[in-house]
């Protein structure tokens, strides 16, 4: 009897052993508690590129500019004043005497220049925001190339301790932008010096990331990084030594991460939350028509839309009947997006016929996409030489399997038959599959979507310039990227955005995507809550964020 | 029998070895790059600058590179979580899911045996008919629907659980609730077999006819010969709770090593799924080799070779 003891005693006693080995330590209440977007990716503002990423960064750092936590336009964060020559391409930025690290040391021009320089030579994904600097992109590929490569040439320089001097190549109307935005951050050079490693055959020094985790991360924001447990929480502290710490309304935030939107929405039912910043679409859907007062939905920084492959052959060697632009337009033509939206999105997502999402930047006149017209669609389609479809040969339509993908794609296939009499097969494949296949121009026609980065309109309509690498229509059309580049070295803000919008005005016409809908944010918060901007781009300045709650 | 757990571990590394190979080739066949994080085309710049600190960029330099330093315990860094080193993710997770299975392990087995032996002897009647039912519920609802009805009901509408939650005892009930289901069904189901089969043996009505209760006899002499199919099914068992614990890990956000197992691959996290699917395979085998001696205990018909002794 005692030996059929072993067992289950052996067991219990293995699970005593592993509780204690696997419990977590209680923590105090924080004064505001939310749940981000899924999980932190890094903190390492050279490689961030996901929202969440970039959300939290707004927390621990500063640039030289910041963003007003109502608005969102740029204000002046770490730099006290600007003085900008009148051609517009040299910046002085003189910075805040009382800009402090969360250490407590003073931020310098030597910081930026530091943080600037390591974004040139280890890049990661949106150094190509700094070839905006003069010689730049020249350094950057020099030293990528392993050639002798002169920093002195890229137009950023520390005059003394306060004075940042920055020379660009050509105007940029958006700056002021770019510097709040995370590859403009300064960084803390000492603190990173431990993680710095250096590659024995290239002498190339890289820094580990792991400097950003705590007790390490030394930021300049408004925060500090108190802990961090992979995939489950962060703890902000405010920082006693950021300069404005007198309009810091929180003390301590906490941010959860959810695999699951279904746990995080009943997380925030259970009122141990204060702000759910991504809200499952179902959930969403649901709770719109019951009219919760919680639920706030406004436009989003992105729009979703089906992209066209326009190599004149498709991946396996036939004629590619989309090469030619009526059928392109016919296939946009032949779509009612309202059903989409009503069925699929369900968040009344505005329809879009314009790649760029309208009324987001303030000027910019949207221009004119293409209707819902069938009798014209099936007119095109037989100028093109496939009367009521015929000799249009078998296409089919790439998607991801991951969300709701496949019904779009189901509504849009009967559409083209009932409308045009050609049938589109569906083919779902694993995400992974998905995007080798998409960049690869490995289709015909692939559903697509895409998310603005900084304010301003090229952050949409750079991604279809011919040398693009997120052109994935494989569209090339020279009217268009000289629009564009007449845009980026045109010191006047209105005519920029008028040349922009001639460009998109191209892309209308030219169809080489067929833009669907525009994408909504979803957000839960109750009226107790404060700081939390509905604005389009999705990001939140922390210091304004406070739940007030009743003693 | 020391010799014969000698022999066992000596060929623990090789297994390993040869574990390690197979997912290394399988990695670096599955489609995509573990540097894409989302439909933008990642700059080559970027990639390039990655692929290098990884020593991605060729296979042969990376199974060069890595093996070495995975051997000293240093799995790299994670390749999608780059903040993160393997080591870390796992040391976090690991004893999350290997006490979140080790209970559900548990639960199942006093349960499933419970449930088993009460159905073999009052066959036919209420305690069978229950037994039959956890059985069929067990096997047949997947473990996202009981996770989140549980969820749901216990956490916000009764309020008696906090939702992802780690901080003591009471935030294991559901989640190993959830993942205990489904052992504990197929462990009453064998149990009631072997029970059954062992209640209409001699050596019971021999025992009965020499005066022991009814109660000696099921507990002390049938219930031994009972577990047997238990016991094989454990090691199994162990292997589908540890592993299996994905869907109630996301359920119940629960920081395991489920998790990771099933989004590395996703991500094609190349380091994280090496270290995983060796610590899995480590502790798996560590499992089929306590079932085993586990048989020499409880039946002495099973003896270890002679050579071994």
């Amino acid at each position: 009897m005692l030996r059929l003891l072993v067992i289950p005693v052996a067991l219990a006693a293995l699970l005593v052993a592993a509780i204690t080995w696997s419990g977590a330590a209680r923590s105090s209440p924080a004064d505001f508690v939310f749940i981000n977007r899924g999980e932190i990716g890094t903190l390492d503002p050279n490689s961030m590129s996901w929202l969440q990423d970039i959300r939290m960064g707004y927390a621990l750092w500063e640039g030289l500019y910041s963003l007003d936590p109502r608005t969102l336009e740029p204000v002046l964060g770490c730099a006290q004043r600007v003085e900008v020559s009148t051609d517009k391409t040299a910046y002085t930025f003189h910075l805040r005497p009382e800009a402090r690290w969360v250490n407590g040391e003073a931020v310098t021009a030597d910081d930026f220049v530091f943080a600037w320089r390591r974004m040139l030579e280890e890049p990661g994904d949106y150094t190509y925001l700094l070839h905006y600097l003069k010689g730049a992109k020249t350094y950057q590929e020099q030293f990528a190339a392993g050639q002798s490569a002169d920093f002195g040439q890229v137009g950023v320089q520390a005059v003394g301790a306060g004075v940042l001097q920055v020379s660009l190549a050509h105007p940029v109307t958006f700056f002021a932008d770019l510097c709040a935005f995370p590859p403009f951050f300064p960084l803390h050079h000492k603190s990173m010096e431990p993680f710095r490693l250096v590659n024995r055959k290239t002498g190339r020094i890289t820094y580990d990331p792991r400097f950003t985790r705590p007790p390490h991360l030394v930021g300049n924001g408004p925060y500090r990084l108190e802990s961090w447990h992979f995939q489950q929480r962060l703890r902000l502290v405010a920082s006693e030594h950021y300069w404005d710490k007198s309009a810091v309304r929180s003390r301590v935030i906490d941010m959860l991460s959810f695999a699951d939107p279904r746990t995080a929405f009943l997380k925030y039912e259970t009122g141990k939350v204060d702000w759910l910043a991504e809200v499952g679409a179902d959930d969403a859907a649901d709770l719109l028509a019951r009219k919760r007062a919680d639920l706030r939905v406004f436009g989003g920084f992105g729009t979703y839309f089906y992209s066209l492959n326009c190599n004149p052959r498709l991946p396996d060697g036939r004629t590619n009947p989309l090469a030619d632009v009526r059928v392109r337009q016919a296939l946009a033509m032949a779509i009612d997006k309202k059903p989409i939206v009503d069925n699929v999105g369900r968040l009344n997502q505005p329809v879009a016929t314009t790649f760029v999402p309208p009324g987001v930047f303030a000027g910019y006149r949207a221009p004119r996409g293409l209707a819902f017209d069938p009798p014209r669609a099936r007119q095109l389609l037989a100028e093109a030489g496939y009367p009521g479809g015929r000799g249009f040969g078998q296409l089919s339509i790439l998607f991801n399997k991951e969300g709701d993908h496949r019904f779009v794609a189901q509504i849009i296939r009967k559409q083209w038959l009932d409308h045009l009499g050609i049938d589109l097969e569906l083919s779902g494949v694993e995400i992974k599959t998905f995007r080798v296949r998409l960049h690869g121009k490995d289709y015909a026609v692939a559903r697509a979507s895409w998310i603005g980065d900084y304010n301003d309109v090229s952050t949409f309509t750079d991604k279809y310039l011919s040398h693009s690498d997120n052109n994935d229509s494989a569209w090339k059309n020279p009217v268009y990227d000289q629009l564009c580049d007449q845009a980026a070295v045109e010191p006047d803000a209105q005519r920029r955005l008028e040349l922009l919008g001639q460009a998109e005005q191209l892309l209308c016409d030219q169809v080489p995507i067929i833009p669907l809908y525009h994408y909504v944010n979803a957000y839960l918060f109750r009226d107790n809550v404060r700081g939390v901007p509905l604005n389009p781009r999705n990001m939140v300045i922390f210091k304004a964020l406070e739940a007030r709650r009743q003693p | 029998m020391m010799r014969y757990l000698a022999f066992r571990l000596v060929q623990f590394p090789l297994i390993l070895a040869i574990i390690y190979l197979g997912t290394f080739f399988l990695t670096w066949v599955i489609p995509g790059s573990p540097f894409d994080k989302d439909d933008r085309s990642k700059s080559v710049a970027a990639l390039q600058a990655m692929e290098q600190r990884f020593h991605a960029d060729d296979w042969r330099k990376f199974l060069a590179w890595y093996p070495s330093r995975a051997v000293r315990g240093d799995f790299g860094q994670s390749m999608q979580y780059q903040d993160w080193s393997v080591s870390e993710i796992v040391a976090d997770a690991l004893p999350v899911s290997l006490t979140l299975g080790l209970f559900a392990l548990v639960v199942a087995v006093l349960a499933g045996v419970g449930l088993g032996v009460m159905a073999a002897v009052r066959r036919g009647g209420a305690m069978d008919f229950l037994s039959l039912s956890v059985a069929l519920v067990g096997i047949s609802v997947p473990s996202f629907v009981v996770a989140s009805g549980l969820l749901l009901v216990f956490c916000v509408h009764l309020k008696w659980f906090a939702i992802s939650q780690w901080h003591n005892l009471g935030d294991l009930v559901l989640p190993g609730l959830a993942l205990s289901l489904l052992p504990m069904a197929y462990v009453a189901r064998l149990t009631r077999v072997a029970m059954l089969d062992v209640l209409s043996s001699d050596f019971v009505r021999t025992a009965r006819a020499k005066g022991l209760s009814r109660v000696q006899v099921v507990w002390k002499h049938c219930l031994k010969h009972a577990l047997l199919p238990v016991l094989s099914y454990l090691g199994p068992a162990a292997a589908a709770t540890l592993t299996g614990s994905f869907v109630v890990e996301k359920v119940f956000n629960i920081a395991g090593l489920g998790r990771h197992f099933v989004n590395s691959v996703l991500n094609k996290d190349q380091t994280l799924i090496l270290a995983v699917v060796m610590i899995y395979s480590a502790v798996l085998l560590m499992m089929n080799l306590l079932v085993d001696i586990g048989y020499v205990f409880l039946d002495p018909r099973i003896q270890v070779r002679e050579e071994w002794r």
